[in-house]
């Protein structure tokens, strides 16, 4: 049949297919602005999946941060000041230092999407060249995402850097590929948490050290994704050749940047 | 056995069709954005049928399309402090809701085909076919739609962008977050497979 049908019968046969697709049951709009009520309402903890009793000493401030950073409230963005940003991240300066929840409260999402075999295989899924910090030998685990596009280097145990007490390995490399409009990483730092300009290899970044940081990926509509909302230690961003690069490491910052400049 | 069609039919593709009421969208969407919500509403109104759609195209299920609608037009109101003054709403929306259908396919667990099925298209009385030629054109629908079933959802979104929403090409690029450049390409490539799917389907069907 196909095969037989012309190009203005194939038109004809998609248009008819298109005007029989179902259109809504019923207004939606009701439905809408009761989930946007809603959605003011609802605690954010419960999106991030943190029991409200484990995280009362500390509720206050995160809330401040994670308002201030996803932008639901106006006055609270109002605090947050945003001060800068490599190609896909934002970074709000907030009122306060956040409180790290124990780490066994906590379950933000560190490594999804596809099990890659090697650096090779992550740069075939994820359609850019994967560069991995050669001062850390072979990753122990790689994972590539989609919307939008990243991919996750994770490092296990590596002799002299500790594991790291959110994140629980010893680094962790995220590499995000986007537009430059595209909004893909946020970050909240607070008044503990020291921001400063470096470069890697000639490359511009920023180094983020001291108290930990609220951290969170957006999709590719730039929406936060909730579930990975977490804190973070000691970061060091950069941006090369299109792709923004994240080393998330108990280390110093000159180590930061040795470890940087291996990437190959 | 297949004539190279890509490149015939998409040439038939407006660059420049305006879908949608793009001024009246951007005042709305300021409106939105200073706080007010019945015009909020009233976007939401105006693209109810297409955000559905387009969900279903993806999910195959109705109620799944019309959650994956609602909570798209739910995200999108959050988002619009970021939604760049001036640029379409359309492609913006169809980008989120899409992803929100994309998302509840993935959570029902992957599957290779969608149950996608669409109502009787009941022709006018100018138009209406004879019984042969109705019964022709029903084994058409029949044969495209197998074959839109299998497709990759990618694949299926970006024809029913085309074909069932008419959208131009500057709207495609947008919702499908890619190069203007590259639509043709991808519609070409899913046309391509859509054939060869159907002729497939034919061949099973005897």
């Amino acid at each position: 049949m196909a095969e037989h049908m012309d190009e203005r019968e194939l038109e004809r046969t998609l248009a008819q297919i298109g005007r029989g697709l179902p259109p809504p049951s019923r207004d939606l709009w009701p439905l809408v602005r009761a989930r946007i009520a809603s959605g003011r309402k609802r605690p954010w903890w419960l999106s991030v999946g943190l029991p409200r009793v484990a995280l009362a000493p500390a509720l206050v401030t995160l809330l401040v941060l994670a308002v201030a950073a996803i932008g639901l409230t106006t006055n609270l963005v109002a605090d947050a000041e945003r001060i800068l940003g490599l190609r896909g991240v934002q970074i709000f300066k907030v009122p306060e230092t956040p409180t790290p929840p124990p780490s066994t409260q906590a379950s933000p999402v560190l490594f999804t999407g596809t099990r890659a075999l090697s650096v090779a295989d992550a740069s075939k899924i994820a359609g850019f060249v994967v560069q991995a910090p050669a001062a850390l030998g072979d990753p122990d685990a790689i994972y590539v995402d989609a919307s939008p596009t990243r991919v996750t280097l994770v490092f296990s145990s590596r002799p002299g850097i500790p594991p790291a007490a959110q994140i629980g390995v010893s680094a962790l490399v995220v590499e995000i590929r986007g537009a430059v409009d595209q909004q893909l990483m946020g970050k909240a730092i607070g008044p503990g948490t020291t921001l400063e300009p470096v470069e890697v290899s000639g490359a511009p970044g920023f180094w983020l050290a001291g108290s930990p940081h609220l951290f969170f990926l957006r999709d590719a509509n730039g929406v936060p994704q909730m579930e990975t909302l977490r804190l973070a230690e000691n970061t060091l961003l950069w941006e090369r050749g299109g792709v923004t690069y994240r080393l998330e490491a108990q280390v110093t910052r000159d180590e930061a940047i040795r470890i940087a400049s291996s990437f190959r | 056995m297949r004539e190279p069609l890509g490149g015939t039919v998409v040439r038939t593709m407006r660059p420049h069709s305006v879908e949608g009421r793009p001024s009246e969208d951007t005042d709305l969407v300021e409106r939105a954005q200073r706080g007010d919500q019945d015009a909020y509403g009233e976007l939401v109104r105006r693209y109810q049928a297409l955000a559905t759609r387009t969900a279903y195209v993806i999910t195959g299920t109705a109620a799944d399309a019309e959650d994956a609608a609602q909570e798209g037009f739910t995200k999108a109101y959050f988002a619009l402090d970021r939604f760049r003054t001036g640029a379409p709403f359309r492609p913006w929306l169809l980008r989120i809701v899409a992803n929100e259908a994309k998302n509840r396919r993935k959570a029902a667990g992957r599957r290779p085909t969608v149950d996608l099925s669409v109502a009787e298209d009941r022709p006018s009385g100018d138009t209406a076919l004879s019984p042969e030629a109705a019964a022709l054109a029903g084994e058409r629908k029949e044969s495209v739609l197998a074959a839109l079933r299998q497709l990759r959802e990618e694949d299926r979104l970006v024809i029913a962008y085309r074909y069932f929403f008419e959208l131009s090409e500057a709207e495609m690029a947008d919702a499908l977050a890619c190069a203007r450049g590259t639509v043709k390409s991808r519609l070409s490539r899913a046309l391509a497979r859509l054939r060869e799917l159907a002729s497939r389907q034919v061949s099973l069907d005897g």
